[in-house]
């Protein structure tokens, strides 16, 4: 996805990076820099500032106070939900991956061209369906009396309560996730040199080592990122946990939207969503670190 | 790889059930918006078109469907301009600060959009802009753009880097040249950024609650009726977006493949 | 001799650290076909893009028709290049690309339509004039590329490998369709190719580049027949080169000493003294051969390696007892007179006035 970007062409009559650039070139150059730092540099500075603001009377007034970050950074409820939060979002991440995985490698190994590419198509479509619909479509069919637990009757077992359990939060999860994890473990998979695996398989490794041995260490940058990016998905979502999890153990982002939606604590939600941001991007720059570490498995 | 049949024919089935997980609430939600029960479960009640009559009877709805086009027309329109420029810029330009430059543009994906959300409902009250439209059409356009540059990026890649020489050699300054020749052959990309981009903004959800104000977009109206009670008007509004989305896709998507055959002549 | 169009005065390029071109110092004459030809990376189409203002200079001048061209933007030159890659506009006719340059210059839109239509004419291409560019074949998007720029009639044309895409029968009939254009036409053609052949068939001169510098300005046939030093001698190829020391020199000519022997060259102008290194090349086709040992002069006894034919032209490569590669270029139907087979052993000679003595540089 990335690799066509940086890679500029050494323009003639502007091939000097130490040249001064003209109108026509600042034209271009400008729009972005004045866009993205009034609306977004600015909205995310000025978060970082809010968390030291006041709230007065529901009013917030602008101040250098440390009595939010101490409020919430004492509380057990914050810590909680954290812990709570990363423990999910983690389950959700190996879940995702082991779960993708064979999916990924038959699409990657076993199936034609064609069938990849439109397995690909197929799995961009739920990006563009709204999450929310596709949220409240599972509420339906997982209720008490829903589709699932009404089939399972046929066969004498149930009910279950899928709702409002973990189990309701990862099947959340797993539906903003997969489609994602799938596409990318496939497209890194489908990347390797076939000739690689083939190596391996008439050195006698058997099929299982292969993968162990072979396919995983070749493919691992794209394994991370894959992880990563399920990991950030299920970090920040709020709509699973919210109504399949039924938010009885608030996640972090229940707990901005509560904190900000309710009461205009907003300075509040400030300092969650700055421990959210510091945490996602801890565990990205580990993530991308091993991913691009020369590993002993791969040269 | 040595082909073992029961396993390739295991491996074919989980790939079906994966796809049957990830399509079954699209594909449920669509039968349960024809389904006459309030509360849809097997066996299915009568077909109904009760909730589309519904949802067509609510002027709130045909507000929010209005909000949600102007915006995503709008976002569309933005996102994809700065897309331009940004791609442009990296493709022709090497200058000091590109890599905190393309940061800029490409890291609002990787944050989460509760916390734009609240970034951008704070900072929009702070400047006075929060609760219009135009609040939602600045913060999808933030949120956007960094997929209209990737897919104008993508194109420039493919062009002939002597083009843009070939046109000042004939005499075109560069504001000819880019009128004449970097935006025709950037057209077909540019057709897909505007699809694409629209596409994304007409879903988004989270961020357009937060600072949407009285102005709600559709994805917002559902995010309020679903958080009220089981309704399946839901469905009906969610099938209609979905064919929307569909349609922005599958157009974009046809953009993409007209290039790349002209792609594979050129 | 006509009167200079283009002047590179000291010229030098750098990118960075690396010097592209060292420095130039040639002209351009006013109507001559000029061909710069070297290896990949000699700075041969760097040179071509700085005339065309497509990089500038880092030290010295160039200068067109005794303007300046420094600082000139390459839009406000007119010195249309036909590229390596044809750098055709995908997304236009073949009408639509050659009324490119003609619109960027303003020029209303029925004037323009005449114009194409008299160049696509010229080039046989008018009945492709509503086709896209990717349907029409090499030659017709070459001949499209060619009527592009001279659409602009220009006093001067750039050419930067052309022909490179094209199958080798395409490119003996773009080389007699760019001759007579050019000498139709009557104005400057600068050409850029790695291909000998290409250069020698076409220029009135040529320019030999080797890492960023000229190693010999001339016609073909001077630089064929009398190369400049051992680097034009060798890219040239076709040549037999010897190098030895000098052992007396008298009046015109010289004896040489080298380890396949001891031969007389005619001096030339060079500066020849007795005991140092010197050099010398003989066309390969100068070259005769004899199954008898011939009766004094230059000679030498070779072996014969391989035989390579191209046409009715035979190239024989031979070795001497030294080890020493010869080649000999002649008529197949004058070979058969000899039953030669490899390994067969056989006599070389040349006269001495198809000798040339090399500039030690």
């Amino acid at each position: 996805m990335a690799a066509p970007f940086s890679q500029t062409r050494e323009s003639p009559m502007s091939s000097n990076p130490e040249q001064r650039p003209n109108l026509y070139a600042l034209t271009w150059r400008l729009p972005i820099i004045f866009w993205q730092l009034i609306f977004f540099v600015g909205p995310v500075l000025f978060m970082v500032a809010m968390s030291f603001f006041l709230v007065k009377n529901y009013r917030m007034t602008e101040a250098f106070e440390f009595v939010n970050w101490s409020r919430m950074l004492t509380r057990g409820f914050f810590w909680d939900s954290y812990w709570y939060t990363i423990g999910i979002a983690t389950l959700s991440t190996v879940c995702a991956m082991c779960i993708a995985f064979p999916a990924a490698f038959a699409l990657a190994f076993r199936a034609s061209e064609s069938t990849q590419r439109w397995a690909i198509f197929l799995l961009i479509i739920p990006f563009f369906t709204s999450y929310l619909v596709r949220t409240f479509s599972w509420f339906v069919i997982l209720s008490e009396s829903g589709v699932v637990n009404a089939m399972l009757g046929y066969v004498g077992l149930g009910p279950y309560t899928m709702l409002n359990t973990n189990f309701g939060t990862l099947v959340g999860y797993m539906t903003l996730t997969l489609p994602l994890v799938v596409i990318l473990q496939t497209v890194t998979m489908a990347n390797i040199d076939k000739n690689l695996i083939e190596a391996a398989r008439n050195l006698g490794c058997s099929p299982l080592r292969t993968i162990w041995q072979v396919i995983i260490p070749l493919s691992k940058t794209g394994l991370i990122i894959a992880a990563i990016f399920c990991f950030i998905l299920s970090f920040g979502d709020f709509v699973a946990p919210f109504y399949l999890g039924g938010s009885q153990e608030p996640t972090l982002p229940i707990l901005i939207l509560d904190t900000t939606k309710s009461g205009q604590q907003w300075p509040r939600a400030a300092v969650v969503a700055i421990m959210m941001m510091v945490t996602l991007f801890a565990i990205a720059f580990t993530g991308i670190a091993l991913a691009y570490r020369k590993g002993k498995g791969a040269k | 790889m040595k082909q073992s049949r029961t396993l390739n024919v295991i491996l074919g089935l989980y790939v079906v059930l994966i796809f049957a997980f990830v399509f079954a609430p699209i594909i449920f939600s669509m039968i349960f918006s024809f389904n006459s029960q309030r509360f849809p479960t097997i066996p299915l009640g009568e077909f109904s078109t009760e909730w589309y009559a519904k949802v067509l009877a609510d002027p709130d709805i045909w507000k929010a469907a209005r909000n949600s086009l102007i915006v995503s027309c709008s976002t569309a329109v933005i996102a994809t301009f700065l897309g331009f420029c940004t791609a442009y810029s990296d493709f022709r330009y090497n200058f000091r600060f590109k890599g905190p430059y393309l940061a800029l543009i490409l890291l609002p994906p990787t944050i989460p959009l509760i916390i734009m959300a609240l970034a951008m409902l704070a900072w929009l009250s702070k400047i006075g802009m929060s609760g219009q439209l135009y609040s939602i059409i600045i913060a999808h356009s933030v949120l956007t753009a960094p997929f209209a540059m990737a897919v104008i990026r993508l194109r420039l890649n493919q062009m002939d880097p002597d083009l843009e020489s070939a046109a000042w050699n004939l005499g075109g300054s560069e504001w000819q040249t880019m009128r004449h020749v970097i935006v025709p052959f950037c057209k077909p990309a540019i057709f897909s950024s505007l699809f694409l981009t629209a596409a994304v903004s007409f879903d988004e959800f989270a961020v357009s609650w937060f600072v949407s104000g009285l102005n709600s977009t559709l994805p917002v109206v559902v995010l309020e009726i679903v958080q009220g009670n089981i309704d399946p008007q839901v469905n009906a509004i969610g099938t209609f977006v979905f064919l929307t989305s569909m349609t922005l896709v599958v157009l974009a998507q046809l953009f993409f493949a007209s290039r790349q055959i002209k792609g594979m002549h050129a | 001799m006509s009167k200079p169009l283009v002047v590179f005065d000291k010229v030098q390029k750098h990118f960075g650290d690396f010097v592209a071109v060292k420095e130039l110092d040639f002209e351009i004459r006013e109507g001559e076909f000029l061909a710069i030809m070297g290896p990949s990376g000699c700075g041969k189409t760097t040179t071509l893009r700085m005339l065309a203002g497509l990089e500038a200079p880092t030290f010295g001048e160039i200068r067109l028709n005794d303007r300046v061209m420094n600082d000139v933007a390459p839009h406000e030159r007119d010195t249309p290049l036909v590229w390596q890659s044809l750098a055709l506009f995908p997304f236009l006719t073949a009408r639509e690309n050659v009324e490119f340059g003609l619109k960027m210059r303003g020029v209303d839109k029925a004037e323009r339509k005449e114009r194409a239509f008299k160049w696509l004419d010229k080039m046989g291409i008018l009945e492709f004039e509503n086709r896209h560019i990717s349907t029409l074949s090499g030659g017709q998007k070459q001949r499209v590329a060619l009527a592009r720029s001279l659409v602009m009639e220009p006093q001067i044309l750039l050419l930067d490998e052309p022909l490179s895409a094209l199958d080798a029968h395409l490119v003996i009939r773009m080389q007699a369709v760019l001759t007579d254009l050019q000498r139709e036409l009557g104005i400057t053609f600068v050409y850029v190719t790695h291909s000998q052949s290409e250069a020698f068939a076409m220029a009135d001169r040529v320019i030999i580049m080797g890492k960023g510098e000229i190693g010999q300005i001339g016609t073909p046939k001077e630089i064929y027949r009398a190369p400049a030093n051992q680097f034009v001698a060798e890219f040239v190829g076709r040549n037999n080169i010897l190098a030895g020391k000098v052992k007396s020199v008298d009046g015109g000519t010289a004896r040489i000493t080298t380890p396949s022997g001891e031969f007389t060259v005619p001096t030339n102008e060079v500066n020849l003294v007795k005991d140092h290194n010197a050099s010398f090349v003989i066309s390969a086709d100068l070259v005769h051969i004899a199954t008898e040992e011939p009766d004094g002069g230059n000679k030498a006894y070779c072996k014969l390696i391989s035989e390579e034919f191209v046409g009715s032209m035979v190239t024989l490569f031979l070795e001497d007892a030294q080890g020493h590669e010869f080649k000999v270029q002649m008529q197949e139907r004058e070979l058969s007179k000899f039953d030669l087979h490899s390994g067969d052993e056989i006599w070389l000679s040349w006269d001495t006035q198809s000798a040339h003595v090399l500039n030690e540089s």
